[in-house]
């Protein structure tokens, strides 16, 4: 009888992830607008990906971004989490301010960027050009397009990810923080010793939730750039949307989708393997 | 004291309810719009649902914003036998999967029932047919051509100009002067970029090399398609372009053309819509022509278009009132009632335009561009927007292709090819539009 308690979670996981997961898989087999009947086509969605040099940039840009937000957020989000440990009064307000820029709508996030700071002509850009400082719009060129779009979103996200280090700081001892006081022990040897060694299992499902994340990465790209110019700032999940609903090919978007789960597919693979090391 | 209060939020209720206009016809028809602004909203619901609503007690037409999105979100609904009633998509590309899908109302019985092949022009009526079957009829045609600010021209000497040989002399006399030649911009909406690849194409390759590609007769790696491409590429290195085109919205092209940061801008018809902000107190300063051809085409070339097409769901609730509200619309009374107020986005294409007689705030530079488009089409000088008659995949390459040949990513070549390829699987697959002949 106790099994029925899983019912309702189970009816929502099969309707809203494992059917649409199994089909995705299905129609990455297929040719498929998707308006008119799909025709099975086999390896052929994925043997394009793999001659295709965009698939091949994008994927790379993936990386990249991967990269990015395992480090940037994540340095600053420990030490200033970190700090907040230290102020006695008002970690309140800091959280709140830091975590502002998450409760903004990404797209609005994006246009203010591109229009008011980004933009050579209306931004904060222009006005500093007029001041003689050689600006110019990074999401305008090839080399720096992806990185004009990563610092808005890591803009957004690492008060996320400081105020989640905060809390997890506080579960610290805190007799083992006064022990190491009395030590004599300097900020970065309390870091180093006690703090991050207090908070790893929180680190590693943040790091590991960050691969994850980024490999969904859609907004900031689709709205800043659309993945230009040139496909500079493609990333995969903006090919996937072009190749599904702008040039109507679902299977290979299908397929792109499925090189993206798979990347998921490791990193939950690792906080699997995580969460039953810290069971036993 | 209880009963009292209860009389009076039921009245309320009631007098809500009346005032809704939810309740004021028999049957909703609903229609799913793209974006459109305050005051291009507000245009519709006067002279659209209010209008049509007061004249047909039977139905209530309803519209939906839905914003850019809007394919996509269509495509979803039709696929799960939702959505709206009045199917609203980007073109006949789409209209072609969707009819072939059976998602979409064969509409020849109600064309004829009420008279719409007699009061639409042909050319445009054929591009909805699917399969010798109407499927959709045409919201808007539109062009591209060059706009133009007459004082910066005239300021400098500079004659509007009418060849590739002149727009080069006269584009790098701009540069020379730090005027940008080409004011464009891509920041807002990346598929800018294929405005300026169907001009090249049918300007320079010429309309009837176009027709001979797109029907598969000739292949888009010959000579004529190479000199296009290899025109833009060399546009784009001498500067024509300016600096700034991957961070300028298509609204500050037009911005910058009416503050003279820009002397043309090649654009379509429905920048005309942006004209009256962006030129206010100084409308005369606007000039639209033709964009210059290359030797051997005649000039003007018109790349016609249709931006958005009108289908009936099959699964449509209400056929009969999505029928109604398209009779409606098709009819010199709308027409001229939403060109008074919105240019270039409702260029219905009727048959008979005689009897319509625009406001005179309506800028004379659009009713003078719109009388010359007729002329043009009607001399057999018309050519083909991409967005119109290539189908997705192709369509969707020249936006992106065309950046990485500016950004020496690729080759003029390398595109072409490229662009042949995926254009020859689509034709195999039957997503190519029918190309009415010349």
């Amino acid at each position: 009888m106790y099994r029925l308690f899983i019912l309702p979670t189970m009816i929502i996981n099969i309707a809203v992830i494992s059917i649409p997961a199994i089909l995705t898989i299905i129609l990455a087999f297929y040719r498929w607008d998707g308006i008119s009947d799909p025709v099975f086509i086999g390896l052929e969605n994925f043997e394009r990906l793999w001659n295709d040099r965009i698939f091949w940039k994008a994927l790379r840009n993936n990386l990249i971004w991967t990269a990015l937000f395992l480090t940037f957020p994540i340095i600053i989000g420990l030490v200033v989490a970190s700090l907040l440990l230290t102020v006695r009064r008002g970690s309140t307000f800091f959280q709140i301010i830091y975590l502002f820029p998450l409760v903004i709508s990404a797209v609005i996030s994006a246009r203010v960027w591109q229009g008011m700071i980004y933009n050579p002509q209306s931004g904060i850009v222009a006005l500093l050009e007029r001041y003689g400082l050689d600006l110019y719009d990074p999401l305008s060129r090839t080399a720096t397009a992806l990185y004009g779009v990563a610092v808005v979103d890591l803009w957004h996200w690492w008060g996320f990810m400081a105020v989640i280090f905060f809390a997890a700081l506080r579960q610290v001892p805190q007799e083992q923080i006064e022990a190491a006081r009395l030590e004599g022990a300097t900020y970065f040897q309390m870091m180093r010793w006690v703090l991050i060694p207090g908070i790893m299992p929180t680190i590693t499902l943040m790091m590991i939730m960050t691969v994850i994340w980024s490999f969904l990465v859609f907004d900031f790209v689709y709205v800043m750039t659309q993945g230009g110019p040139a496909s500079s700032s493609e990333v995969l999940s903006t090919m996937a949307y072009r190749r599904a609903f702008y040039e109507l090919k679902v299977g290979n978007a299908a397929a792109i989708a499925i090189v993206i789960s798979l990347f998921g597919l490791v990193a939950t693979f690792f906080y699997l393997r995580l969460q039953r090391g810290e069971g036993e | 004291m209880t009963n009292n209060i209860f009389k009076r939020t039921s009245f309320m209720a009631l007098a809500v309810m009346a005032a809704t206009p939810l309740f004021a016809g028999d049957k909703a028809v609903n229609w799913w719009y793209e974006s459109a602004n305050p005051g291009q909203q507000e245009a519709l619901s006067t002279h659209l649902i209010d209008k049509f609503n007061a004249s047909d007690k039977d139905h209530n037409l309803i519209i939906d914003y839905r914003g850019d999105a809007l394919t996509q979100q269509l495509r979803v609904a039709l696929l799960s036998g939702t959505g709206p009633d009045l199917v609203q998509t980007p073109g006949p590309a789409f209209v072609a999967a969707m009819a072939r899908a059976g998602q979409l109302l064969p509409l020849d019985d109600i064309a004829a029932s009420k008279g719409w092949n007699d009061r639409i022009l042909p050319f445009f009526l054929d591009l909805g047919r699917f399969d010798g079957k109407l499927y959709a009829l045409p919201k808007t045609y539109e062009t591209l051509g060059l706009f133009y600010n007459k004082k910066v021209m005239s300021d400098n000497g500079w004659k509007v100009p009418t060849t590739i040989k002149d727009f080069e002399k006269v584009a790098d006399q701009m540069v020379a002067k730090g005027i940008v030649p080409i004011g464009a911009g891509n920041s807002n909406w990346r598929p800018a970029n294929e405005w300026h690849v169907t001009l090249a194409m049918n300007s320079i390759a010429g309309p009837d090399n176009m027709q001979k590609a797109l029907t598969g007769q000739m292949s888009w790696t010959e000579q004529p398609f190479v000199d296009s491409v290899n025109a833009l590429k060399r546009w784009w290195d001498k500067g024509y372009f300016g600096e700034n085109y991957f961070s300028i919205s298509t609204e500050q092209m037009i911005s910058n053309l009416a503050e003279g940061i820009s002397a043309m801008a090649p654009t379509g018809s429905w920048s005309f819509g942006d004209v009256p902000t962006y030129f206010e107190g100084q409308l005369d300063n606007v000039g639209f022509a033709g964009f210059p051809s290359g030797e051997g085409v005649p000039y003007p070339i018109y790349a016609l278009g249709i931006g958005t097409t009108f289908s009936i769901a099959s699964k449509a609730e209400n056929p009969e009132g999505a029928a109604a509200a398209l009779d409606f619309m098709f009819d010199e009374g709308f027409y001229t009632d939403i060109n008074n107020v919105w240019q270039g986005e409702w260029n219905l294409p009727l048959r008979d335009l005689s009897n319509v007689k625009l406001s005179d705030d309506v800028l004379p530079a659009y009713t003078a561009s719109m009388a010359a488009l007729a002329s043009a089409v009607n001399n057999n000088q018309y050519g083909y927007t991409s967005w119109t008659f290539m189908p997705p995949a192709t369509n969707s390459y020249v936006v992106s292709g065309i950046e990485e040949v500016w950004l020496d990513e690729i080759t003029t070549e390398q595109f072409l090819s490229e662009l042949d390829a995926i254009f020859k699987q689509e034709l195999a697959e039957g997503k190519v539009a029918d190309i009415p002949a010349r």
